[in-house]
């Protein structure tokens, strides 16, 4: 490379072959690298599926002595601490470019950007699916002494117990996706974390004690309703994401005075849960400057 | 080839840059100086299309940044070392960022030998000293193989050892015939290192010339020299000691 004035720009000769850029599997791939490198997100899944399972198996042993114990009534005992680990994997996804510097290498290498939001979207998911099929199964086996101790044997495949099982871990991957959807919109990672737990565990809790005080906080996954009166509190609690997940399970019951959604329903109002911040945040990210 | 024109950049009332034009030519090193706050790394920003210019242009190669095909094998950035998950290992992110543009591992380990980060590539990147964080990010620069370098500040926090071996480097990579833009407010390394040297001001250019004709100009002493008298006017951050030293008012300086 001597005529370095007329060549203005030598190096597409040397080394490496292929020379494309960017494209949405790459993309994935990076962001599976980023995610799968550090100790976080690892850790987190560990106790989340910890979580699940001795939350259950306390839970379960604590009732195994009633006359009338069902041990799948205990089943997802442990789920609304074990969304909270899938929530905040989701949220250090969604905030882990900004609330470092490292979006300044990751969007000089990917300029379109919307690529490695699609790419957050694709890993988040495929994370927290492992995590939620794990914390399922740690549910599952925390049943078992108490089951056990009352010579009662699991049914996973009869009644409705496949749907519950499908339904809780649909909860938990689309916790995982709305922590990354406010991570995304909020970049910083105390924010997004709170604004995440107030949506999902505090807001329905607080609008129950609010509309009748004699209730107090939100019934177990489960358990049948009598009296489905639809109030304008219940149909609020409905459409946050703690009271869709609710719907996910046919006749699980949801909390009161919320209208019945259905399982499409809650699907609905937990994929807008999802996109419409995750689409204010496409937006904000195609058309502002990165500083 | 780096071309910036008539290149505008507003915050709300504040002009970072105005109507800046220069251009950073293959075979050259071209340094890019000014006092704090002139607009030289909002201008790198717009150059790598992290911000967007409120009026005029910023092409590499005659493209947009953001319409690069392969934006690694173009270009080389480093603008800041805290660019850099602090959880991560070095070698973790030059792999994520690799993998980007289906970059190879062996090119990942060779910027890591290029580097001289063999020892502390599985360290967390947090650990690292801000030389060792510069070094990454040179290394993060030079993985595509990029025929032009935007390096913001790269000697900043390097010891004596790592400032000898980027001079060489930057040296090397102009001899090479590519293009290398390089801010720094090490004047004596500048005029080492550069062939030829961009000066601006508040957002203004105040210069554009070859380090030989900047020492000239001014009288003949040192492109430090040269700097001061270009920068006088265009200084808005200067210590209050320095402006009593130099007999400037009040009103004039310190803000």
């Amino acid at each position: 490379m001597t005529a370095t004035t007329t060549v203005p720009n030598p190096a597409p000769a040397r080394g490496l072959p292929a020379r494309r850029g960017p494209s949405l599997p790459r993309v994935v791939a990076a962001e599976w690298s980023k995610l799968t490198s550090l100790r976080s997100p690892a850790a987190i899944g560990v106790v989340t599926v910890a979580v699940s399972g001795v939350l259950t198996w306390l839970s379960a042993n604590a009732s195994s002595t009633d006359p009338g114990f069902d041990p799948m009534g205990s089943l997802g005992t442990g789920l609304p601490l074990a969304q909270v680990g899938v929530l905040v994997l989701g949220v250090l996804v969604g905030t882990g470019e900004f609330s470092t510097g490292t979006f300044r290498t990751t969007f000089t290498a990917v300029p379109r950007r919307l690529p490695v939001l699609v790419a957050q979207l694709v890993v988040t998911a495929a994370a927290a699916l492992v995590v939620s099929v794990l914390a399922v199964a740690a549910a599952v086996v925390g049943l078992l002494p108490a089951a056990g101790s009352r010579g009662m044997t699991l049914d996973l495949a009869g009644g409705r117990t496949p749907q519950l099982l499908a339904g809780m871990t649909v909860q938990l991957v689309a916790m995982a996706l709305l922590g990354l959807a406010l991570g995304a919109l909020l970049r910083r990672t105390v924010p997004a974390v709170v604004a995440a737990v107030v949506l999902v565990l505090v807001l329905p809790v607080a609008l129950m004690l609010a509309s009748d005080p004699g209730i107090g906080g939100a019934p177990p996954v489960g358990v049948a309703y009598t009296e489905p009166e639809v109030t304008a509190v219940g149909t609020v609690t409905a459409v946050l994401p703690g009271g869709a997940v609710t719907h996910l399970v046919p006749g699980a019951g949801g909390f009161d005075g919320a209208p019945d959604l259905g399982v499409g329903g809650g699907v609905a109002v937990l994929a807008a849960w999802v996109l419409v911040p995750l689409g204010v945040a496409a937006v904000r990210l195609r058309a502002r400057d990165l500083a | 080839m780096i071309q910036v024109e008539a290149l505008t950049k507003r915050y709300g009332p504040t002009t970072a840059v105005d109507g800046l034009t220069f251009t950073a030519r293959p075979g050259l090193v071209t340094g890019f100086l000014g006092p704090n706050g002139a607009g030289k790394s909002t201008t790198m920003r717009v150059v790598v299309g992290l911000e967007r210019p409120t009026a005029g242009t910023a092409t590499v190669d005659g493209r947009r940044y953001a319409d690069l095909p392969a934006p690694l094998h173009a270009v080389g950035v480093m603008l800041d070392a805290r660019s850099v998950h602090p959880g991560r290992s070095a070698f973790r992110h030059l792999l994520a960022l690799a993998r980007t543009h289906g970059i190879g591992r062996s090119r990942v380990d060779e910027v890591i030998g290029m580097t001289g980060l063999e020892s502390v590539a599985r360290r967390r990147a947090g650990t690292f000293s801000l030389g060792m964080g510069q070094r990454l990010g040179i290394a993060g620069a030079l993985l595509g193989d990029p025929g032009t370098l935007v390096l913001d500040e790269p000697v900043n926090g390097l010891d004596p050892d790592g400032v000898l071996w980027v001079r060489g480097l930057v040296r090397a990579l102009a001899a090479e015939g590519r293009t290398v833009l390089l801010s720094s407010h090490l004047m004596h390394e500048l005029a080492l290192c550069a062939d030829r040297v961009v000066i601006i001001g508040q957002g203004r250019l105040l210069a554009d010339a070859s380090v030989p004709e900047l020492v000239a100009a001014s009288g003949g002493g040192s492109l430090e020299d040269a700097y001061l008298q270009l920068t006088a006017g265009s200084v808005q951050y200067r210590g209050r000691a320095a402006d009593e030293a130099t007999g400037l008012t009040a009103a004039g300086g310190a803000r």
